[in-house]
């Protein structure tokens, strides 16, 4: 599943709703479509452990058919763990993401970047260059990095994912391999959880947030 | 690393990843221990113009119906992954399982235009299966089949078996026969002479002598003695499409592919008699699915795709005898699930108004009409049978129902084509725009649009237009500029047109023997690949693959046949007649029209054929 773009993930989602017995709840105009909404955006290429989208249903179902019905219409390699429902006035979970949490795999150089991660932890700011669609930006790679830690091997990364401040961990790596003095290496990149913050300040997995 | 993981390595450096995935949801994953027959189905184009063919998806889902045969997928890799596996050592694989194509027992491929030839050869060439036929001791049976069968001869070196007509029924022929061919442990020659007795529409090009005048025209084509090879292959046909094998699950793609949507075959096969089609003659005669089984296999497919459009497909849609009814049931079953029904290929004369407003409940794109000829004269020619007012008619009805896009299909180099027949498309285009301005205000969209596109006609063989020179390329290029200047003068019309080398090229190999085989070859070593995108295109390349096989293009291109002359194809027998043919060719040239046989036999010589026509 990692060589699926969002545009497509999205449109297979659609498709896979459609072969589900969910009273979906679909856009109005001329081309309908099931209103459906992925937590955040997963870059091409990276694996996940854990993401989210939200389907608006009408009228009620319950969980175990919910959970029955989408695991059978989707593939193996995209298994459902869990179904919630939230009311509609709850906000979006897409609203709720402020951070993610990421292991990060180099397939070459990894003593050399986990040394980096350490100096780098050390700093208070580390500037670097942010690609977007409308062109580069300078931004602090450190600030934006709310926390690492390594093994020795692989990298573990907490980092920032709102609309304002995103971290892409591909930036990080560049960053620790300047530090180092490398080239970056090919690496495997899984996202392990979406995160937010609860009423009271505290960091949770978004569908916890809240109940 | 095993195959798999070379390639996921290699898929971040590549465009559309997506097109290696496999793994779509509904794709066929067997235990390789436990089948007899490994199949490999070969679409030599990229994966979204495979994945958008329906005789594959037919001809998949029937044989893994089988519990002894799994049948994989193999398209050709884009350039850029075509480049990364020749350099990394990483052979052709199958989709499903990342097979090398080399394990495979057959290698099935369809040829549904010659512009995909060289991709068959390089297809080959990554897989590591010498390209000759006579080199190959092991590896899979090379089989082909789809329209180009037809005339198989350009490919005819590179194949052990082509397989004409109807894939239904051949295709576990050709698997029975594997089976009971390995058993016996006989050599691979016993193959191919028991496919002539066992597979329906079976052609061994290497049993077969071909013989040339000094002329370079073909002098006769013998079947070698001992083999048993008939004088006149004819093609497989399958009766009864209703009683047909098709599909129940259709893969979903993870990308997007060119028809991302539920393809419905209703019915198959042309009865028109348009003298320029080839699909019109080899795919007689008209056989069609009946309402309760379509709406059966519709039932099945949406919800197990999950698409959310249909498309009610065939030759000429408009021409299914229960049209109406058929539209009518599908949109009411279909509606509260939002699945759209569409209808493509409207032909003018059939232009039903309220099987449209039915089925087009949705946006309106724009609606593509096929006069194909500007003046009546012409039209008559190629037997097209629709006239001005059909036309006219048509889009007035069209624009007052909210449309405001048309696009007109026609074909320049049409047999015996002048001037005033160009000047009749502008003519055309501008009646056209005057319809839209007979609509009143009110009633029409605003934002007139005509696309007049006009491609290059190609003779093809299995047509009354077999012996037809193709226009030169220079006169082409004459009417090209002729008919924009006409079109410039009038608001609000775009003109299309195409380059005239690729239509060459396909003439030289719609028309051309076996001779032309070392031109392919030839191009092949040169680069060539992917012929019919632009960005790809490597005219020097083809130029030198000519000129080294001592080829010249003019021969197959812009010569006209006489009509005793040896067809490199006269062996072929696609369920018309020669005799019908060139009975139609005649008519042709007297500008004389053959009405549709479902109005009265005109002995097309279908008849010949075992439980067809009756």
């Amino acid at each position: 599943m990692r060589f699926v773009s969002h545009l497509d993930l999205q449109r297979f989602l659609m498709r896979a709703l459609n072969r589900t017995c969910l009273p979906i709840a679909f856009s109005k105009g001329f081309n309908p479509h099931p209103l459906l909404s992925i937590a955040g955006a997963l870059a091409m290429g990276h694996e996940s452990d854990y993401e989210v989208f939200e389907v608006r249903i009408e009228g009620s179902i319950d969980k175990d058919t919910a959970l029955k019905t989408m695991r059978d219409a989707l593939p193996p390699d995209m298994p459902i763990k869990d179904v919630l429902f939230r009311e509609d006035n709850f906000p979006s979970m897409m609203s709720l993401v402020k951070m993610a949490d990421y292991v990060i795999m180099p397939q070459s150089s990894n003593a050399e970047l986990c040394k980096a991660a350490e100096s780098f932890k050390a700093m208070d700011s580390v500037m670097g260059i942010r690609k977007t669609k409308s062109g580069e930006r300078e931004v602090d790679v450190r600030k934006l990095c709310i926390d690492i830690s390594t093994d020795g091997e692989k990298l573990y990364a907490r980092l920032m994912l709102t609309e304002q401040d995103t971290l892409k961990p591909d930036l990080l790596i560049k960053t620790l391999s300047d530090i180092a003095g490398i080239e970056p290496p090919a690496c495997r990149y899984k996202r392990l959880k979406l995160l937010g913050t609860d009423r009271d300040g505290k960091i949770k997995p978004i569908t916890e947030i809240g109940v | 690393m095993n195959i798999s993981e070379r390639i996921e390595e290699l898929m971040p450096l590549v465009q559309k990843p997506s097109r290696y995935i496999g793994n779509e949801y509904n794709c066929v994953i067997k235990d390789a221990a436990k089948v007899d027959v490994r199949y490999a189905f070969l679409f030599p184009d990229v994966y979204e113009i495979g994945m958008s063919h329906l005789g594959m998806k037919i001809l998949y889902h029937t044989l893994n119906k089988r519990d002894d045969t799994w049948c994989e997928r193999v398209f050709t890799p884009w350039p850029d992954m075509m480049k990364l596996m020749e350099e990394n050592g990483v052979p052709l694989f199958s989709q499903e399982s990342r097979t090398p194509v080399k394990d495979f027992d057959i290698l099935g491929i369809t040829l549904m235009y010659e512009m995909s030839y060289t991709n068959i050869l390089r297809s080959l060439k990554l897989a590591g299966i010498p390209l000759y036929a006579k080199d190959r001791k092991d590896g899979p049976f090379v089989i082909c089949g789809g329209p180009c069968a037809f005339n198989p001869e350009p490919l005819a070196p590179f194949v052990d078996l082509f397989t004409l007509g109807d894939g239904e029924k051949s295709i576990h022929q050709c698997v029975d026969l594997f089976k009971s061919w390995r058993a016996s442990g006989a050599p691979k020659e016993e193959y191919l002479k028991r496919a002539l007795k066992e597979v329906d529409g079976a052609y061994v090009p290497s049993f077969y002598n071909v013989e040339y005048n000094d002329d370079g025209t073909v002098k006769r084509i013998e079947p070698k003695s001992g083999t048993g090879a008939p004088r006149l292959v004819k093609k497989a046909l399958v009766n009864d499409l209703t009683a047909a094998d098709y599909p129940e699950k259709l893969i979903v793609p993870f990308g997007e592919v060119v028809h991302d949507r539920i393809m419905l075959e209703i019915f198959r096969g042309c009865t028109r008699g348009c003298r320029f089609c080839q699909a019109g003659m080899i795919y007689r005669p008209v056989r069609e699915r009946s309402i309760d089984r379509l709406m059966e296999i519709a039932e099945k497919l949406v919800n197990a795709t999950g698409f959310d459009e249909i498309s009610l497909m065939s030759l000429s849609s408009g021409d299914y005898s229960c049209l109406p009814e058929l539209a009518h049931e599908m949109v009411e079953k279909f509606m509260a699930k939002r699945v759209k029904i569409s209808l493509p290929s409207q032909r003018i004369d059939t232009f039903l108004k309220d099987t449209l407003k039915e089925t087009q409940k949705v946006r309106k794109t724009a609606l593509t009409l096929a006069p194909e000829a500007g003046t009546q004269r012409l039209r008559d020619v190629i037997n097209k049978g629709v006239t001005e007012e059909d036309l006219m008619r048509a889009v007035t009805d069209a624009f007052s129902e909210g449309w405001s896009a048309v696009k007109l299909y026609f074909m320049m180099g049409l047999p015996t084509e002048t001037d005033e027949d160009i000047l009749g498309i502008a003519d055309l285009a501008a009646k056209v725009r005057r319809c839209y301005f007979s609509v009143p205000k009110e009633k029409r969209a605003p934002g007139l649009r005509i696309t007049v596109s006009a491609s290059v006609f190609v003779p093809k063989p299995q047509t009354p237009f077999q012996w037809c020179a193709q226009l030169d390329s220079e006169t082409v290029r004459h009417r090209q500029l002729l008919l924009k200047s006409e079109l410039d003068k009038i608001k609000g019309v775009d003109y299309k047109y195409h380059e005239m080398d690729v239509s060459e090229l396909e003439s030289v190999f719609s028309r051309g023997d076996r001779r032309v085989s070392e031109v392919l070859k030839n191009a092949v070593e040169n680069g060539c690949m992917f012929d019919s995108w632009t960005e790809f295109f490597n005219k020097g390349g083809w130029e030198k693959a000519f000129e080294d096989a001592g080829i010249d293009p003019a021969f197959y291109t812009v010569r006209e046949r006489p009509t005793d002359e040896v067809l490199p194809w006269s062996h072929i027998d696609c369920g018309v007649s020669q005799a019908y043919l060139l009975r139609e060719y005649e008519k042709a040239r007297r500008a004389e029209i053959t009405p549709d046989c479902r109005k009265g036999c005109q002995g097309c010589g279908l008849r010949r054929y075992e439980g067809a026509c009756v």
